[in-house]
């Protein structure tokens, strides 16, 4: 059974015209999936349509079987983690220890299971020296890092990473390679959205690639 | 008619807009205040603004307005207890009277302000310049009209990321939603340190403020309507001062009221 299932969904802004144009695919969890793609030409809205940030004018999208626009934000957030291009968008916290707990707190979650879990993501993400840290201290490819320790800590099958590659120089690059393949080696299934056609090649996975609107599946890496 | 005060001039418009606020914020009388209040609206209206659209995206705001003129009717006892439970008077005419106030004036300088927004930001910012207010002040002001909208983008987008990290928005208790607003503005406070630090540098690379005087090749210039306008406004607004504090009129609506 599919875990994200698109079924002839079409998507436009406000008075703009459409920029997908009745989408039909499937992701099964623990599949990787790269969604290629040149500037403008939808990457980041088909992201958005699976975490329920924007809702499809027409057809469905189903996440494990239930039909987004009857989910919530918070109920999508439980499945599928989403970073977004600027990682700083999703630093909350003054310190690393907070960030990574405070979600989990709010939602009474017991102590112990929140410490176990923030040390667990923090040794696996090399972060483990920052922990009293303060966040905007951090560097670039540190602040990227907690913003993915942060959506591990919720321990979703499937994370959605938006342009994960800018601004990230090659040694921090190969690092988040090595870091999402061991989530592929996990089970965790991936589907990063970028235009740099070199990180992707370096996936064994689908190419869902994106053009005036329309989806073309095109080699499989 | 219609949309008549919209080709006017920025300055006319900002005219128009002072002597409404001002009588909204010095007269405090339930029937002038609903009385400007239709002007204002009226006013809006001929400038080319939408009056739903302005309703739905200050909607927010207004439940605000609501909470605060059900919390000032309660807590204010002038006049007559409309509602006692056994000696406690939960409202009062005076405080129901002040409340409807409250309400009616800053409707009015809501609406007010949205006269000036059917101007672009570049008028507004040529318009307080030619009224001999410094570039570096008007330029802050284009700055804050043109970012405020993206600063809301920001606190929605921070809102999303935050319960996409699982965390059911509605379904948790009040003061926990508290905690999670709290920490919203973080990423939008470093945001906006962020923006105003690239903003400066650009200005500065730019040569902003290399020279004491400024050329623009927008100029204002004022039509015999504008003068129109602005003399009636002005009239109007000094009629009703002098006839609300010299003549009192209208009378008090309530004679108990400050007492």
């Amino acid at each position: 059974m599919s875990f994200i299932k698109f079924d002839n969904v079409s998507f436009s802004y406000r008075d703009c015209k459409p920029v997908i144009k009745k989408a039909k695919f499937d992701i099964c969890r623990g599949d990787f999936v790269a969604l290629v793609g040149p500037n403008g030409s939808g990457k980041t809205t088909l992201g958005k349509l699976v975490m329920g940030i924007l809702k499809a004018d027409r057809g469905k999208i189903y996440i494990d079987g239930s039909d987004v626009k009857n989910m919530s934000l918070g109920q999508v957030g439980k499945k599928i983690g989403y970073l977004f291009q600027n990682p700083e968008v999703q630093i909350f916290a003054l310190t690393v220890e907070e960030e990574l707990s405070f979600a989990m707190r709010i939602k009474n979650i017991p102590d112990d299971t929140i410490n176990d879990r923030v040390k667990k993501v923090l040794e696996y993400l090399g972060l483990s020296h920052q922990l009293h840290s303060p966040t905007y201290n951090l560097s670039y490819g540190e602040k990227q890092r907690l913003a993915i320790a942060g959506i591990l800590v919720n321990e979703p099958d499937f994370i959605i990473l938006d342009e994960p590659t800018t601004g990230l120089d090659v040694i921090r690059e190969n690092m988040l390679i090595k870091i999402l393949k061991s989530f592929l080696t996990r089970g965790i299934g991936l589907m990063v959205i970028s235009h740099d056609i070199f990180f992707i090649k370096k996936f064994t996975g689908r190419i869902l690639k994106i053009y005036g609107g329309e989806i073309f599946e095109q080699v499989s890496g | 008619m219609n949309r008549f005060l919209a080709k006017t001039d920025v300055r006319t418009k900002l005219a128009v807009v002072i002597c409404l606020s001002g009588i909204a914020v010095f007269i405090q009388h339930i029937y002038v205040l609903g009385a400007i209040l239709i002007i204002t609206i009226l006013c809006a209206v001929l400038s080319g603004v939408s009056l739903l659209k302005s309703i739905r995206s200050t909607k927010r705001l207004w439940y605000l307005f609501f909470a605060i003129v059900v919390i000032q009717s309660m807590f204010l006892r002038r006049g007559e207890a409309i509602l006692s439970v056994r000696n406690f008077t939960i409202l009062t005419s005076g405080g129901i009277l002040m409340g409807m106030e409250f309400l009616l004036r800053v409707s009015i300088v809501l609406f007010s302000a949205t006269i000036i927004v059917t101007s672009n930001y570049r008028e507004i910012i040529q318009g307080l310049i030619q009224l001999k207010i410094p570039y570096d002040i008007a330029f802050m002001v284009s700055v804050a009209i043109r970012f405020l909208p993206l600063l809301h983008d920001e606190i929605k987008d921070a809102l999303t990321a935050i319960q996409l990290r699982g965390i059911e928005i509605n379904k948790i208790p009040f003061k926990k939603r508290l905690r999670v607003y709290s920490y919203i503005f973080m990423p939008v406070l470093s945001g906006a340190i962020r923006k105003a630090q690239t903003l400066s540098m650009a200005m500065e690379t730019r040569a902003f403020r290399a020279y004491p005087v400024r050329t623009s090749y927008l100029v204002l210039k004022f039509s015999a309507k504008d003068y129109i306008i602005i003399v009636l406004s002005f009239i109007f607004t000094a009629a009703v001062f002098v006839s609300y504090y010299v003549f009192n009129f209208p009378g008090r609506v309530l004679c108990d009221y400050f007492q």
